[in-house]
């Protein structure tokens, strides 16, 4: 095997090397010109399993499987005939019509990026798909002009321009749904923070949009389209049927929900609450019923009061049990029977405190709160001034209705800031 | 600031007032319209309108009839344009290199970036020159401009900018008005508009054939299709689109209109020969009273600095979109170099080119103009077959009517730019 491996020494070739170079017979004679190459996506690095020939005067193309062609420096051989039609196999797609010129994810980097050319790496008379190429040199080799580039750069600047790959385990191709439903071991983009994702789906078109949003699982989907752009989150989650539109709201935050289901038509927004969890819904439509940009519609429901005389350790036992419901956990609420705020106690007193005190022994009487119609600047000013993390809303009859998280106020607020 | 000018995003607006039940068809058409008026209207940049009024000053009122057949065409191509950003939700450049491969697209590429840096040069040069009718040296004028325009488009957003831009189309009045100051004879000028007059003589038809190649520019079908985009318009929504289109391709021949009609009836008829849209102003002053020359000065002014905003950002666009390097007013410079370096180096060499002592003016424009000539066709015939495409357009391809129509008007274009050419290259 050692021996092998030297005798036959590996390198690197491009796709857009072996495109279009003439494809000959055992006579050498030219059949026709290289067209594209065929590979299984599902590999982990897929080799080259056939070629696509297109000869002068046929309309149709000629096809060759791998095994019969013989490849070295350019010039590429058959002894067998060429078939008329050949069938792909599961995963088997044609590189050059899938991926040249299109836009992939580079997961690695977080971008969308448009692929140049391919780079394979040639072993044991296979070709096996390495690298995308996204960089200004690759660019230049199919505008033919590296040569020339590398003379300028030279001679100018004593500067060569390095290839700019991404290594094809990083790359999610998206330019068409097929690619995203493929059934490659697993979707890569589940590898990227939401964020990025939600960056992602913004640079991508409409199609792609929907397709890459289609293949994510519910809490990612969720996840992501908390940090996508109203507008966009729209057109999103219109994209899906309204069964799975309300298991991905469910999973987001009651105050984004509330947000997201206040853009939508009305139709489909009712069509989705009728099939969200009744309590979920409820609580919605609660925050549906305040203008977005005041503090009810800012606020969130899924926050956690007690009454006064339960003790630190219950209420630790009730945040273990509500923690992954409720949207903010680090401050709790004390409230009377009739919904008044009594005082509040942070996660971290709560902590510190022996776990039989009572929690009206604990808690901290001075807090401020806000009204369900206050505006954002008043509700940010209120926040500078006291140094929060939340801050309360109640109603006219002092009645506790929701709570402020710093966080989403501050959607409201970045976009005002730097400009 | 213009946050605060023009208030929240279209998307929310549109929210809030679908709410409202009654605005709400209304609505709809606002926060739609946008991209085919704002396309239309920087299309009658400096170049437009110096060409419109050397028009009207040398031919009279017998050129005016080919507004109609062009703003048929014009209709006929921006609707294509408009149509093929709605369903494939991608942008000219995108299209043409996924469709047409890395070494056309480059090329296009680069023709795209020379005939807009032409365009945009001559639109510094008209807002030198409109100021200069109210006494303020184009030293101060244009890096003053360049300034303005660098700031709108880096301080604002998309969507403000938009706006800020829809505002600047209603300005357009000021052509309008000046046309009713001028105090035509309606009659003639009717009758001028639909009997079509053809003199064989070389300069009428070239001057024809710059009456089309003004309106109907490359930079434009890229210009338009990414903002439909950006809109992110749904199929459902398409009929808005092509109203946008249709109503913008209007708005755009009628203001051609009355500056056409407005030269005639009072340079022509005193048989004053100009050269230079700012000519046409200072003309116009002992004419039809200063009023009316200053607001052909104001109008210029405003159609310079509009069309000086939008080349340069959408020249950026289209080459990133193009090349796959990230883009938007968004990012940061070193997140976007590209973007933010060919969109720079628009501004500075547009701008920076007027100000030379001795720049060869004619020539620049000259040069710009035969570029434009030969890429129109190129890209017109790609746009063509990216609209027939079955892959990317699905059942929303030319029908056979439309086929014949929009061949035939390319067709036509092809072979107007092609004697455009040849005509600039003899003469």
């Amino acid at each position: 095997m050692m021996n092998q491996a030297v005798q036959e020494p590996e390198f690197f070739v491009y796709l857009s090397q072996i495109l279009g170079k003439p494809v000959q017979d055992g006579y050498g004679r030219t059949i026709g010109r290289l067209a594209d190459v065929s590979a299984n996506l599902g590999e982990p690095y897929p080799s080259v399993g056939g070629i696509r020939i297109h000869s002068q005067g046929r309309k149709a193309p000629l096809y060759l499987s791998w095994q019969d062609v013989r490849e070295s420096n350019g010039s590429i051989r058959t002894e067998q005939p060429p078939t008329e039609g050949r069938a792909l196999g599961e995963n088997e797609l044609f590189l050059r019509d899938a991926l040249l010129d299109k836009q992939i994810v580079d997961t690695n980097g977080a971008k969308v990026r448009r692929v140049n050319d391919l780079q394979f790496l040639r072993s044991h008379d296979r070709l096996h798909l390495v690298h995308v190429d996204v960089g200004f040199r690759g660019l230049m080799r199919r505008v033919g002009l590296e040569r020339a580039m590398d003379f300028f750069l030279q001679s100018l600047f004593d500067y060569e321009l390095p290839n700019q790959f991404i290594s094809w385990k990083y790359v999610q191709p998206v330019s068409s749904p097929d690619l995203l439903r493929l059934s490659i071991t697993q979707n890569r983009l589940a590898q990227l923070h939401p964020a990025d994702l939600a960056d992602i789906i913004e640079d991508l078109d409409i199609h792609q949009r929907a397709a890459v949003f289609q293949s994510l699982d519910v809490e990612t989907a969720a996840e992501t389209l908390e940090e996508t752009d109203p507008k966009i989150q729209v057109s999103l989650i219109e994209t899906v049927a309204a069964d799975k539109a309300s298991d991905i709201i469910e999973e987001m935050s009651l105050s984004e929900a509330a947000d997201l289901l206040g853009d939508l038509p009305r139709d489909k927004a009712e069509g989705i609450l009728k099939e969200m969890e009744q309590d979920i819904a409820d609580d919605v439509k609660e925050l549906l019923a305040h203008p977005e940009e005041e503090a009810g519609g800012l606020m969130t429901t899924a926050f956690l009061s007690v009454p006064p005389e339960r003790t630190a350790s219950q209420v630790l036992e009730i945040l273990r049990l509500e923690a992954m419901e409720l949207d903010f956990v680090y401050y709790v609420y004390v409230l009377d029977p009739r919904e008044r705020i009594l005082g509040m106690l942070s996660l971290r007193e709560l902590l510190a405190a022996a776990p039989e005190a009572r929690v009206d022994d604990l808690m901290d009487t001075r807090f401020v709160t806000v009204r369900l119609d206050e505006e954002p600047d008043e509700i940010a000013e209120q926040f500078a001034k006291y140094g929060v993390m939340a801050i309360p809303v109640v109603d006219r009859d002092d009645r506790m209705k929701g709570v402020i998280p710093f966080r989403n106020l501050l959607e409201l607020v970045a976009p005002k800031l730097g400009k | 600031m213009f946050e605060r000018l023009f208030g929240k995003s279209a998307g929310s607006v549109l929210a809030n007032l679908s709410r409202q039940g009654a605005w709400r068809r209304f609505a709809v058409f606002f926060a739609l319209i946008g991209p085919g008026i704002i396309t239309s209207n920087v299309d009658n940049d400096a170049g437009g309108i110096t060409t419109y009024s050397l028009a009207g000053a040398e031919y009279g009122l017998s050129l005016l009839w080919t507004l109609i057949p062009i703003t048929v065409v014009l209709i006929i191509i921006q609707e294509m344009g408009a149509r093929m950003g709605v369903i494939s939700g991608k942008g000219l450049s995108d299209l043409i290199r996924e469709r047409f491969g890395a070494k056309v697209t480059f090329y296009l590429m680069i023709a795209l970036l020379l005939t807009n840096l032409g365009n945009t040069v001559s639109n510094f040069a008209g807002v030198a020159a409109s100021l200069e009718i109210f006494g303020i040296s184009k030293y101060a004028s244009v890096p003053l401009g360049a300034a303005f325009v660098w700031w709108l488009v880096v301080k604002g957003s998309y969507k403000s900018v938009e706006k800020a831009f829809l505002f600047a189309c209603l300005f357009y009045v000021a052509y309008i008005v000046s046309g009713f100051v001028g105090k035509p004879d309606w009659g003639l000028v009717g009758a001028a508009l639909v009997k079509p007059t053809i003199r064989f003589d070389p300069g009428f038809l070239t001057m024809a054939m710059g009456l089309i190649g003004t309106t109907i520019a490359p930079w434009m079908q890229f210009y338009l299709q990414s903002s439909v985009v950006d809109k992110g318009l749904k199929a459902e929504s398409y009929p808005y689109a092509r109203m946008d289109v249709v109503f913008g391709s209007i708005v755009v021949n009628v203001v051609a209109f009355f500056i056409i009609m407005l030269c005639a009836i009072t340079l022509h008829k005193s048989g004053v020969k100009i050269e230079t849209a700012k000519d046409a102003a200072l003309a116009l002053a002992p004419l039809a009273g200063a009023y009316c020359s200053w607001l052909f000065a104001f109008g210029l002014l405003n159609a310079s600095l509009f069309a000086a905003s939008i080349l340069p950002l959408s020249t950026a666009y289209t080459v990133c979109e193009a090349f796959g390097w990230e883009s938007g007013i968004d990012h940061k410079f070193m997140d976007a170099p590209q973007f933010y370096s060919l969109y720079s180096l628009m501004i500075i060499l547009g701008a920076g080119i007027i100000l030379l002592p001795d720049i060869p003016l004619i020539a620049i424009m000259y040069y710009s103009q035969v570029i434009n000539g030969l890429l129109l066709p190129v890209i017109l015939v790609a746009m063509l077959l990216l609209v027939n495409d079955r892959r990317i357009m699905g059942d929303h391809v030319n029908g056979p009517v439309m086929n014949v129509f929009s061949w035939a008007a390319v067709a036509g274009l092809v072979i107007l730019s092609a004697g455009l050419l040849v005509s600039s290259l003899l003469f």
